[in-house]
């Protein structure tokens, strides 16, 4: 399972780009681009509404499980879930082995609608997410200037009384 | 597999709590999120269990530490199910992790658990395609308060005995004892590979 590479510039730019038109085409409210380990890789929209960071680590999970559900059914071909609620609905869709799309939207508007344009969306962040890898598969983070000696207490505890 | 955003200058990590049933590992992140202070920014502790407060899913809490060389650094602390049964959901959690802290329970009739859970762990990431010697962790050995505990060299001997030994904590989860000294190893471990990777590569 290779990782996703360090994001530059670039990405985030396209990643906006198709978000954002996602975003003004279905009338969405938020939109999200996360790994399927949990956490948030691009987000647009009205994210300041929602516990965005939660709702990404309970989205891959529900997504993988009811995935595995699928394969033990028998299901070879399994690309979206769609949560319906009374507010906001859901719709999750695969990008590619690592990622998920996650679009929140208000209930009231048309499932189908949000579905055919996040279809047309996933396949332009799966080639930039392509385009990452094949870029930079080697890059990393480069700290290595810190010392890390310094962060060997990065959480500190409350004093009990 | 971490979240580097150049972009944005973010940096996330995962962090996955394993062990056999009821050994603490909810506890630990209780504790986390009851006490943590000087972080950016502390998030709700999510607990998906049953209505016997056994985990089901997973607990989750997200922490922001404070910015390291101006990286955003993002800590996605996560519980696996503990009880056997729920092995399918453990893999689903270990998906992409970054770190584990391995919570093994001190008490003597627990060591079958602890070494089976342990074992459980390098059977999920061996079928995840994860190399476990790729994957920092630490050990933490729990319930040390309780009379019948094992002395801390036998858990060495049953868990700790891999080519490379790792650090491994003492633990009273439920009063706070070792919970954060783990924390800070994994956390220590983690950054560090992050530096040697990325030494590497720039060589």
């Amino acid at each position: 399972m290779p990782g996703l590479p360090p994001l530059i510039e670039e990405d985030v730019q396209l990643l906006n780009s198709v978000l954002d038109e996602l975003l003004q085409k279905s009338e969405s409210a938020a939109a999200l681009v996360i790994d399927k380990g949990g956490p948030i890789i691009n987000q647009r929209g009205a994210v300041d509404q929602f516990d965005t960071t939660t709702i990404a680590a309970l989205a891959a999970g529900s997504f993988c499980a009811t995935q595995a559900i699928a394969e033990r059914l028998g299901e070879t071909s399994f690309t979206s879930v769609y949560q319906q609620g009374e507010r906001f609905s859901l719709l999750f869709s695969n990008i590619d082995e690592n990622a998920l799309l996650i679009v929140i939207f208000k209930a009231q508007l048309s499932a189908g609608a949000v579905k055919y344009y996040a279809a047309g969306a996933v396949p332009q962040i799966a080639a930039q997410l392509q385009r990452a890898q094949q870029r930079a598969p080697g890059e990393s983070l480069d700290l290595v200037s810190e010392n890390v000696l310094d962060v060997s207490a990065i959480f500190s505890k409350r004093r009990q009384n | 597999m971490a979240i580097i955003n150049q972009a944005t200058k973010e940096l996330q990590v995962k962090i996955v709590y394993y062990g056999p049933g009821k050994g603490g590992k909810t506890t630990n992140l209780e504790q986390v999120h009851g006490n943590v202070q000087n972080v950016r920014e502390k998030g709700k502790l999510v607990s998906l269990a049953t209505s016997s407060d056994r985990t089901l899913f997973f607990d989750f809490l997200p922490l922001e530490a404070m910015a390291i060389k101006g990286f955003k650094t993002k800590f996605q602390l996560y519980t696996v199910p503990g009880q056997v049964i729920y092995n399918t959901t453990r893999q689903l959690v270990l998906r992409g992790v970054d770190g584990l802290v391995f919570v093994a329970d001190s008490q003597y009739e627990k060591m079958a658990e602890n070494v089976e859970s342990f074992q459980n762990l390098e059977d999920n990431l061996k079928t995840l395609k994860l190399n476990f010697a790729e994957i920092p962790y630490v050990l933490q050995y729990n319930k040390r308060d309780l009379p019948n505990a094992a002395p801390v060299e036998y858990l060495d001997y049953l868990l700790n005995n891999r080519e490379v030994q790792v650090p491994s904590f003492p633990a009273v989860a439920s009063r706070c004892e070792g919970v954060f000294e783990s924390l800070n190893m994994i956390t220590r471990l983690l950054l560090n590979k992050f530096i040697n990777d990325g030494a590497r590569k720039a060589a």
